[in-house]
């Protein structure tokens, strides 16, 4: 067992636990937009970060992936932590603004549309990749892949057409953050 | 597999979005008196903290039956599966109550009130668990050749492949000869002359490999068995038939091209299709002068108009090759890409090959000697001139040997058209153990022939694979569906109806035989289950006999006013867990329980279910044709509703207690529009009566849909919207439908004097006056009844016949 301390709490866990893992399952919420019990970690959206204390100096790192480790002081709610997270719910909610959980997590934070909304779009894909993820690891085909790449990677089928390896069980749709993949449903599934 | 049947049922708090909305300690006040062993509620039973509690409980407490009340099964049930793997728990033993898209997030109430209906919920699921039964997969043996039928040009391919790896492979040709072959090879692939050198190599080695037997092409009388053991009979020219045995089958089958449209260019000699021209070509008499290939017929579609580009442009490769005196140019249409790459291009400038394009919407206008057509380029009209035109040939419908295969093997007509298609029965990915059911070759999809080469490979290999499990001992199949042997009465119904070919088929002429399964094949869609006249075909661990014990455990905990929702695990699941995820809600007065499609959903379940005094039912299915994963799954329901309806109505109640409605998986607002407008029928409706003449009424309904020949004839119908054809005797759907009522009214009516006699012996007007029916209704049917056997005439009292249940 390995002994730490989650906002001065005593926790422990196992070797190979992250820190998300061990917070929930004590009870200490700790906000995320890419982490779906069914799948690994991915680590895309940073919305998880917590301050870690490993003895020399403190860090802010993403708890959805480290795992860990004896005598880590972990804070999930301090000042910098705080700060990443508002800078990231805003960036989500000015990229889709209608969407109900991302609504949400901006009252949490109290955060508003600022004036780089974006226009014209309600529900944005966020390349969370929970979508990819949930059709490779839980239905274990690949009807949905990333599409190129920086600034215009996007959510697609497999060459732009509509997979028909698609079993249309919809495990997409349920896992997806912000329902932008109800837009892009009908593009990718098998016709 | 333990059987003991230790139940652990862990809730799932979900960190706040269940443990918020339903009181959780409250469903546990209410499981109380359940048979379980474990019961808690946990934060995060999916997270590895959560496995691990779950682990520990499952190794303290020696549970073997584990039920989570958390999130959709759908995308949750793999995590638990495989991580309670290691302390013995199969994926069957994992049942999932969908607590959070079902209850807790579309409901607005007390969470008082949902822990009852989320209580209700997990006692059916528990009920469920309850039966399961162990369960030992069977491993089966892949010895002998690979039959390889149909002909096409993938099975030689195959065959080389299998060879290379040691594998015997048996080859049914038109042609003997590795020249017959390439002599025929254009009527399948225009174009292919080109590369008659290499394909002659591949031929050689294939007629001449000692693993592989090429044999001439035989009529097809039957094929029985299943993977790993297959027996095709051959009829022969003296009528006898002869039995070849093979571990597999690979259905290789081409589409053949027939002569073009070319009577309305005219033009005599000088105007030819590609077939002809590559005749002319192989026996060398190709008259000089310009050669314009025109890829007209846009009627064939983009992928052939594609296909005789290509084949026109290697043709044009091989006349500048070897006739020089011939200048090729190929004319196309500008809305198909051509598939050349960039070095065939080089070629066609290096070798004098014109490629110009037309503009599709105008359509090209022939002259004697010229052809004008609209450039894309600049909207004005050029002129081609020809001393040769060559259109491509028409794609041909699949050949008599496929309608010969068709019949055997699940191979279906796509939307009975020209295109063959195997069993597109789309499921989960680990629900079937290997890809077994091999069918390459152009009819499934017009192809070039380097596609065709891949499919034979591709099939070659999967054959190898298969193999390659039977040789280390793992080769099983999970036993999906059982035929009970004492009931089956050879019917043949359910070989029939399944789609997918998981019930074997018999040889002709062998008669009334028990069948039996392919579980290599079979998808579980459990529609020949719920068909089965004799009730003898059973989903093993998700049999009709769970589904009953789990729907009699939830309405035993439902009010008065509730009603029963049944989704199939595609449309109807997915739409209804999506509703959740979007926020929607509608009445907390639905129950919903998945199935796997509806069409595994048996008639009596419907009839139990009102017996049990449900007030309504709704259904939610796939639409039909369209989207049901199981072909036709959703169409037979249709037609079991319909008899519902029809006996409903019999008994004097409403018919829309019941309804069926079709939804597909993004399409959560139609859902709760169904839910919505079912609930708000059925609120204008009383609940059912609870007198004794109602429950008589119900009760009859329910014997009525046990019985053999209401459910063959339910089997036999199935709802075909398109069609124009009906089964037996039947010409119309008016026709069709009345002969179903009739046979419902007579069926019904006799399940009603069975129930009045089974309280004691009546005569006549005694059983009249019980069932409160005129007398001239039910005196025709006694004495029918009583020469079959279900009643039994006792003796005579006062000029009149007593009956009673039993033997005479």
């Amino acid at each position: 067992m390995i002994d730490f301390t989650i906002n001065s709490q005593a926790v422990q866990g196992q070797e190979g636990w992250t820190i998300l893992e061990v917070a929930r399952w004590n009870g200490i919420d700790i906000p995320t937009l890419c982490h779906h019990g069914a799948l690994e970690p991915y680590g895309a959206c940073r919305l998880c970060v917590v301050e870690v204390d490993e003895g020399r100096r403190s860090r802010v790192v993403i708890s959805c992936m480290y795992p860990i480790k004896k005598g880590i002081k972990v804070q999930t709610s301090t000042p910098r932590v705080d700060n990443v997270r508002r800078w990231i719910v805003q960036l989500l909610l000015d990229e889709s603004p209608a969407s109900p959980h991302i609504q949400e997590l901006a009252k949490t934070f109290g955060v508003t549309p600022s004036r780089f909304k974006k226009e014209g779009v309600d529900f944005a894909c966020h390349l969370c990749g929970l979508c990819v993820r949930a059709c490779q690891e839980v239905v274990g085909i690949q009807a949905l892949t990333f599409g190129n790449r920086g600034l215009r990677k996007e959510i697609t089928a497999p060459y732009h057409q509509r997979s028909m390896d698609c079993i249309c069980c919809g495990s997409c749709l349920y896992v997806c953050p912000t329902g932008a993949m109800e837009k892009l449903f009908p593009q990718v599934s098998a016709p | 597999m333990k059987t003991e049947g230790k139940i652990g049922i862990f809730l799932c708090e979900c960190g706040g979005k269940i443990s918020n909305r339903i009181d959780l300690s409250q469903v546990s006040e209410l499981l109380r008196y359940e048979p379980w062993e474990h019961l808690d509620a946990y934060p995060h039973p999916c997270l590895a903290p959560g496995l691990e509690a779950m682990r520990q409980e499952v190794k303290n407490k020696g549970l073997d039956r584990i039920l989570v009340g958390g999130c959709s099964s759908r995308v949750m049930k793999k995590r638990f599966s495989s991580g309670l793997a290691e302390v013995g728990i199969e994926k069957h033993q994992v049942e999932m109550i969908n607590l959070k898209d079902h209850v807790a997030a579309v409901h607005e109430a007390s969470p008082q009130e949902l822990a009852r209906k989320a209580a209700a919920l997990i006692a059916g699921g528990m009920a469920s668990l309850k039966l399961l039964e162990p369960y030992e997969p069977v491993s089966l043996t892949f010895e002998g050749p690979a039959l390889i039928l149909g002909g096409g040009f993938s099975g030689f391919i195959a065959a080389r492949e299998l060879a290379r790896q040691g594998m015997e492979s048996l080859v049914f040709s038109k042609a003997e000869t590795p020249e017959r072959v390439l002599d025929e090879l254009h009527w399948t692939f225009p174009g292919c002359r080109i590369f008659c050198g290499d394909l002659a190599d591949l031929l050689r080695e294939v007629f001449t490999h000692p693993r592989i037997k090429v044999m001439p092409d035989q009529p097809i009388d039957y094929i029985v068995g299943g993977v790993g053991d297959y027996h095709v009979g051959l009829k022969q020219p003296d009528g006898s038939v002869t039995e070849v045995a093979g571990a597999a089958i690979i259905t290789a089958l081409d589409r053949e091209y027939g002569p073009g449209n070319i009577d309305y260019i005219g033009g005599g000699e000088r105007v030819c299709d590609l077939l002809e021209l590559e005749e002319k070509l192989g026996a060398g008499d190709i008259s000089p002068g310009k050669m314009v290939f025109w890829v007209n017929s846009p009627q064939h579609g983009q992928a052939a108009q594609e296909l005789a580009a290509l084949a026109a442009w290697r043709d044009s490769l091989v006349l500048a090759r070897e006739h020089p005196q011939v200048q090729p140019t190929v004319v196309y249409p500008a809305n198909i890409t051509l598939p050349l790459s960039g070095s065939d291009l080089r070629e066609a400038r290096a070798q004098g090959i014109g490629l110009l394009s037309y503009a599709p919407e105008v359509h090209p206008v022939v002259q004697s000697g010229f052809l004008s057509f609209v450039s894309p380029g600049d909207n004005l009209e050029h002129e081609v001139e020809w001393d040769t035109l060559v259109v491509p040939g028409a794609p041909a419908e699949p050949v008599e040997k496929a309608q010969e295969l068709l019949r055997w093997l699940p191979i279906y007509p796509e939307n009975g058209g020209g295109r063959l298609q195997k069993s597109n029965i789309k499921f989960w990915p680990d629900q079937i153990p290997d890809e077994s059911l091999f069918f390459t070759g152009s009819a499934g999809g017009v192809c070039d022939l380097n596609e065709v080469i891949q499919q034979g490979k591709k099939a070659a290999r999967g054959v190898l694979h298969l193999r390659e499990k039977a040789l280390q001992g793992r080769l099983v199949s999970p036993v999906v569906v059982h035929v009970d042997k004492d009931l089956c009465e050879g019917c043949g119904l359910c070989t029939e109806i399944c789609p997918c070919g998981g019930i074997e088929h018999v040889k002709p002429g062998s008669g009334p035989v028990a069948r039996e399964t392919d579980n290599h094949l079979c998808s579980g869609g459990g529609t020949c289950a719920a068909t089965c006249p004799h009730e003898a075909i059973k989903v093993l661990n998700n049999s009709t006999q769970q589904l009953e014990a789990r729907l009699k455990a939830i309405l035993g905990r439902m009010q008065e006013d509730e009603i029963l929702g049944f989704v199939c695990g595609w449309g109807g699941l997915a739409s209804a867990e999506q509703a959740a995820v979007k926020g929607l809600t509608y009445p907390r007065g639905i129950y919903l329980t998945p199935v796997n499609c509806l069409g595994s959903l048996d008639p009596f379940i419907l009839s139990m279910a009102f017996l049990n005094g449900v007030k309504g039912i709704m259904l939610a299915g796939c639409t039909p044709k369209h989207s049901c994963h199981y072909h036709y799954g959703v169409d037979h329901c249709w037609y079991r509703v319909n008899a519902m309806k029809k006996l409903l109505s019999l008994a004097g109640l409403e018919r829309r207690r019941i309804a069926i409605g079709y939804v597909e998986v993004n399409e959560p607002e139609s859902f709760v529009r169904m839910v919505e407008s079912q609930m708000d029928t059925l609120d204008k409706l009383p609940p059912l009566p609870q007198d004794d003449k109602t429950k008589a009424r119900l009760w009859a309904i329910h014997a009525t849909l046990h019985r053999p020949r209401v459910r063959w004839v339910l089997g036999t119908s199935l709802r075909r919207p398109a069609e124009k054809e009906f089964p037996g005797s039947q010409f119309n759907a008016v026709e069709a439908d009345e002969t179903m009522l009739d046979v419902l009214k007579e069926e019904f009516l006799a399940a009603r004097i069975i129930k009045a006699l089974s309280e004691q012996p009546l005569n006549p007007p005694g059983i009249a006056r019980a069932m409160d029916e005129p007398v001239k209704n039910i005196s025709p049917l006694l004495p029918d009844m009583a020469h079959e056997g279900r009643i039994a005439l006792k003796g005579w009292e006062g000029g009149y016949p007593i009956y009673a249940l039993g033997k005479a």
